[in-house]
């Protein structure tokens, strides 16, 4: 259904100039005399200006990314779309000193910033949580209603699990902020694979606090609910980037 | 033995000696403004464009024949920011500096004027690999004309003002990695004032 509705509006993104330069035979005339070459050297400089356009790749490759929520009326559903704005970033990005996080998280955002073309998306770390757009802890989540009212669990793996937990406003305009974000080892650091588990999981979370607030159907998908990917999959990447050239219900608000 | 060594070193050397007196050398400064580097379309039309960037060019020539053409070597140092504009909105993304290296050919067109044809190559230098530099720079073909205006200043020094169109075809591995096909044809104009050590 998104994806039909999502295709009708980027229909208009498909470039007709791939098809309009492809060379064709009929296009070249027979050469009998300088001035007939003359004129081919004519032709094909105009052709050559004619085509003087990069043909932009058809983006259809995502899926439903989009919090779908009761809505604020009371009837029916609604679905928010969230991305960080231009004047929001570089978005701030606290890590606490454990569970492998301050290696991960600057990879998750490398990983994802990759994504981008054009700068849409930015992150830095900073010291102060208290001055934070997202907060990443290491351990499990704690309750709901401590500090959110949407969760997306993810990676149930048995060697960790990862959530994180946004705050919409009950007029559906507002993110308050911080995201938070959980990181629980619940192995021992010796477990074969847990280094693994603790990136795939802290990138697959940064989707989610970038804008991505589904989860993929598909397995090879690092938002996959319980990822098995390292990195994000062209889908991912091209999920997150047509997130950031749509209009977004939501504004984050804070701290 | 010693005939057949220092003959050719003699000769050579003053080989050298007569090409020298005839090379031209120049240096100018100047600016370089271009069209876009890219136009794409994600839900709106988005354009990457280079700003006007200040620039150096050296180069040197060397005659050819008698009826004034001359061969040479020309390269050109610019840099610059770069942004993207999305429904009027601007976003910098960062600096780029390109460098070109033309060999050409050059001629006489009456009074002070000569023209220039030249072929060569282009290099993109992102100052951070990211974006649609996310691979790194890129190196394009790039043909170029232009024209050069000399008025004698001193006796062996010209003043030299020039004006250079080129045009090349851009893309990245980056851009290519996303799907990306053909190239965009980029036009870049540049004018620039210098210095140029006359054969008078």
């Amino acid at each position: 259904m998104i994806d039909e509705f999502v295709g009708v509006i980027l229909s208009g993104a498909k470039d007709r100039s791939r098809y309009a330069c492809e060379p064709r035979a009929s296009l070249a005339p027979p050469i009998r005399s300088f001035a007939s070459l003359r004129m081919t050297l004519t032709a094909g400089l105009l052709l050559l200006t004619a085509c003087s356009d990069i043909a932009t790749p058809i983006r259809d490759n995502f899926y439903e990314w989009r919090l779908i929520v009761p809505a604020a009326s009371g009837t029916g559903i609604d679905s928010l779309t969230f991305h960080w704005p231009k004047d929001r970033l570089p978005v701030r990005v606290w890590v606490e000193d454990a569970a492998n996080l301050t290696q991960n998280v600057p990879k998750a955002i490398a990983a994802w910033r990759a994504a981008f073309l054009y700068r849409e998306f930015e992150a830095t770390i900073v010291s102060d949580s208290s001055k934070a757009d997202i907060i990443v802890r290491a351990g499990p989540a704690p309750g709901i209603p401590l500090f959110s009212r949407t969760r997306f669990l993810s990676a149930f793996a048995p060697e960790c699990v990862g959530a994180t937990d946004i705050n919409v406003s009950d007029d559906h305009t507002q993110l308050r902020l911080p995201i938070r974000i959980y990181i629980d080892p619940r192995s021992n650091p010796d477990v074969p694979g847990l280094n693994d588990c603790l990136a795939l999981t802290t990138t697959h979370e940064f989707g989610h606090a970038l804008g991505i607030f589904r989860h993929s159907t598909v397995a090879t998908d690092l938002m996959y609910a319980d990822p098995v990917v390292p990195a994000p999959s062209i889908r991912d990447l091209e999920t997150a980037e047509l997130i950031y050239h749509l209009e977004p219900d939501l504004v984050p608000v804070g701290p | 033995m010693r005939l057949t060594t220092l003959l050719p070193a003699l000769l050579l050397a003053a080989g050298v000696s007569a090409l020298q007196a005839q090379t031209e050398y120049y240096a100018r400064l100047g600016a370089v403004g271009a069209s876009d580097l890219l136009r794409d379309r994600i839900i709106n039309a988005i354009t990457v464009r280079q700003s006007i960037a200040p620039m150096i060019v050296l180069g040197g020539s060397l005659p050819v024949g008698p009826r004034g053409y001359r061969v040479g070597l020309e390269a050109t140092l610019a840099s610059g920011k770069f942004h993207s504009t999305e429904t009027g909105v601007d976003t910098d993304l960062g600096r780029i500096r390109t460098t070109s290296l033309l060999l050409g050919l050059e001629g006489p067109v009456g009074h002070d004027f000569r023209w220039r044809l030249g072929l060569g190559g282009l290099r993109y230098w992102p100052s951070d690999d990211e974006g649609i530099f996310l691979s790194g720079g890129t190196t394009r073909f790039l043909a170029g004309t232009g024209v050069d205006y000399r008025r004698p200043v001193l006796a062996k020094w010209d003043l030299m003002t020039s004006l250079r169109y080129d045009f090349h075809r851009f893309t990245t591995d980056a851009l290519e990695s996303r799907g990306f096909s053909q190239t965009q044809g980029v036009s870049r104009v540049s004018l620039s004032l210098g210095l140029c050590r006359s054969t008078r």
